[in-house]
C-alpha cells in the first residue's frame, strides 16, 4: 500500500508525536484508529503482526513497518524533510538531537506512565513517576535557561528540530499528572514558541487557546 | 513570608512576557501571575468562582484574563465582565477573583493582601535578571545557607550577597514546608551582565540547589 498509515491512539502522546511531525511536514497520511483503552488493541494479534512489542504508535510507508517512537521520527525526518531541518546533518546539532531525542524516550519515559497512570489506572507509583518526570523536566529547563542566555530559543541550533517536537507533549501534557507548570519559566517560554510553529496541531489535554 | 503579612516575591519580572499568565504558590496558596498586553502585572487567587479552575491555565485577551473552561472573562479588577454562555447578559458585580496587590521592583514581581505594606530600597538603577530557582528544601535550611555564605538581610525573606565583585539580590519564596523558590538577580546594567554573567549565576544558582538537596554528598565535592 502506497503512502503512509498511522495506526493511532488520540490520547497517546507517542502518537501524537508522530501527528505532530507529520502535520508539520506538511505531509498526508491515513489514521487507523487503535483502541488502546480499554480495549488494548496493540497487544492483540493482528497489531502484534506489525510491531511484536505492542507498543504505539506504529507507522508504515509502502513495505516499511516501524514502530518505537524515535525510529518513527527519524524516519519521517530522513526521507520527508530534505531540506533537514527537524534533524541536522551537521554533525554536533546531529549529536544534540539526538541526544535529546534519547532523554525523550528515557528520562520522559516515567512521565509518559504517570500520565497514563493518571487517566487509565494503568499500574505504577504515582509519586516516584512524578517525582522522576520533575528532575527529567528539571534538567530541560536548566538547559533552556542556558540557551536563554545565549540568545538560543530552542534545544539544539538555531531553530526547531526533532529535539524540540520529542520533548514538547510530555511537558506541555504534565498537567494530567498533576506536575504544574510554575517551577520551569524556561519551558513556558519555549512551549509558547513551539506552539507558534507553522504546522502545530494540538491534541487533548493541550487546549487550542493559550 | 504570607501574603497576608508583607510583599513575597513570586516570578522574576521577566519570566511573565506580555499577554501570559503563570501559576505560584505561596505557603500552599494558589495564585495567578500575569500580564495583560498593555504590560502591567496581575497577581490573583488562582482559581475561577465558576467552576475552581485555575486561573492560570487561562488565557490572556488585551486586559482581560480568561477561563479555560469555559471562557469566563475577567478585567484587570479581577471583575467578571464576559460570559460567553450568555453573551448579553450584564454580569453581576458578585462574580469577582479576589486579587493581591502586585508590584515590579528590582526586576521582580512582589504581591501582598496588606494595603500599607512597604518594599526595601535598593541603590541599584539597573538590574539584570538570572533566575528562579526552585529547591526541594524548607526555606530555613535555604536561608541558613544563603546566610552562611555571607548574605546582608534586607527584609524578612530577602537579602543581598556580594560574589566575585558582583552583587546579586536574594528573594525567598515560601512555597510549602518543604519547598522553597529563591528568585536571583545581578544588581546592574545588562550591558554589563547579560549573556555570560546571567549564564554564570544560573550555574551557581544550580550547584547551589545540588549542595542544598543533597548536603551529605557536598561534603566530597
Amino acid at each position: 500500500m502506497a503512502g503512509i498509515t498511522l495506526y493511532n491512539y488520540e490520547l497517546d502522546e507517542n502518537s501524537y508525536r508522530a501527528r505532530l511531525l507529520l502535520s508539520m511536514l506538511g505531509l498526508t497520511w491515513k489514521t487507523v484508529a487503535i483502541d488502546m483503552f480499554p480495549g488494548e488493541e496493540q497487544k492483540k494479534p493482528p497489531m502484534l503482526a506489525l510491531n511484536p512489542l505492542g507498543s504505539m504508535p506504529v507507522l508504515t510507508e509502502g513495505d516499511l513497518t516501524l514502530y518505537g517512537m524515535p525510529a518513527i521520527l527519524l524516519y519521517l525526518a530522513k526521507a520527508h524533510d530534505p531540506a533537514g531541518r527537524w534533524l541536522p546533518q551537521e554533525p554536533a546539532q546531529f549529536g544534540e538531537t539526538v541526544r535529546w531525542l534519547g532523554f525523550a524516550e528515557t528520562a520522559l519515559a516515567p512521565a509518559v506512565t504517570a500520565r497514563l497512570q493518571a487517566l487509565f489506572e494503568t499500574p505504577g507509583d504515582a509519586a516516584s513517576l512524578r517525582a522522576a518526570a520533575r528532575k527529567a523536566f528539571r534538567i530541560m529547563d536548566d538547559h533552556m535557561t542556558a540557551r536563554h542566555f545565549d540568545g538560543r530559543e530552542w534545544f539544539v541550533g538555531e531553530a526547531a528540530t526533532l529535539a524540540d517536537l520529542s520533548l514538547f507533549p510530555s511537558f506541555t501534557l504534565s498537567r494530567d499528572f498533576g506536575v504544574d507548570h510554575d517551577e520551569y519559566p524556561a519551558l513556558r517560554r519555549w512551549i509558547r514558541r513551539f506552539r507558534a510553529l507553522q504546522g502545530f496541531r494540538t491534541m487533548p489535554g493541550i487546549p487550542d487557546y493559550h | 513570608m504570607k501574603l497576608e503579612a508583607g510583599w513575597v516575591p513570586v516570578a522574576l519580572s521577566s519570566s511573565i512576557e506580555i499577554g501570559t499568565s503563570a501559576g505560584a504558590v505561596v505557603e500552599g496558596n494558589e495564585i495567578v501571575v500575569w500580564r495583560d498586553n498593555s504590560g502591567k502585572i496581575h497577581v490573583w487567587e488562582d482559581r475561577c468562582p465558576h467552576r475552581g479552575m485555575r486561573m492560570s491555565f487561562g488565557f490572556v485577551r488585551g486586559d482581560h484574563i480568561a477561563c479555560l473552561y469555559h471562557g469566563w472573562q475577567y478585567d484587570t479588577a479581577g471583575q467578571c465582565r464576559h460570559i460567553p454562555a450568555h453573551p448579553t447578559l450584564e454580569v453581576p458585580q458578585t462574580i469577582k477573583v479576589p486579587t493581591y496587590s502586585a508590584e515590579e521592583k528590582f526586576g521582580m514581581v512582589w504581591a501582598t493582601s496588606v494595603t500599607d505594606a512597604a518594599l526595601p530600597n535598593i541603590d541599584a538603577a539597573e538590574v539584570t535578571p538570572a533566575r528562579s530557582l526552585y529547591v526541594d528544601c524548607p526555606q530555613e535550611t535555604v536561608r541558613a545557607a544563603l546566610d552562611a555564605l555571607g548574605m546582608t538581610p534586607l527584609a524578612e525573606d530577602a537579602g543581598i550577597l556580594s560574589h566575585n565583585g558582583d552583587r546579586l539580590l536574594l528573594a525567598l519564596q515560601r512555597v510549602s514546608p518543604v519547598r522553597t523558590a529563591l528568585h536571583i538577580v545581578i544588581l546592574g546594567s545588562p550591558d554589563v551582565h547579560g549573556g555570560a554573567g546571567q549564564k554564570h549565576y544560573a550555574h551557581w544558582a544550580e550547584s547551589l540547589r545540588f549542595r542544598l538537596e543533597n548536603p551529605d554528598v557536598a561534603e566530597i565535592a
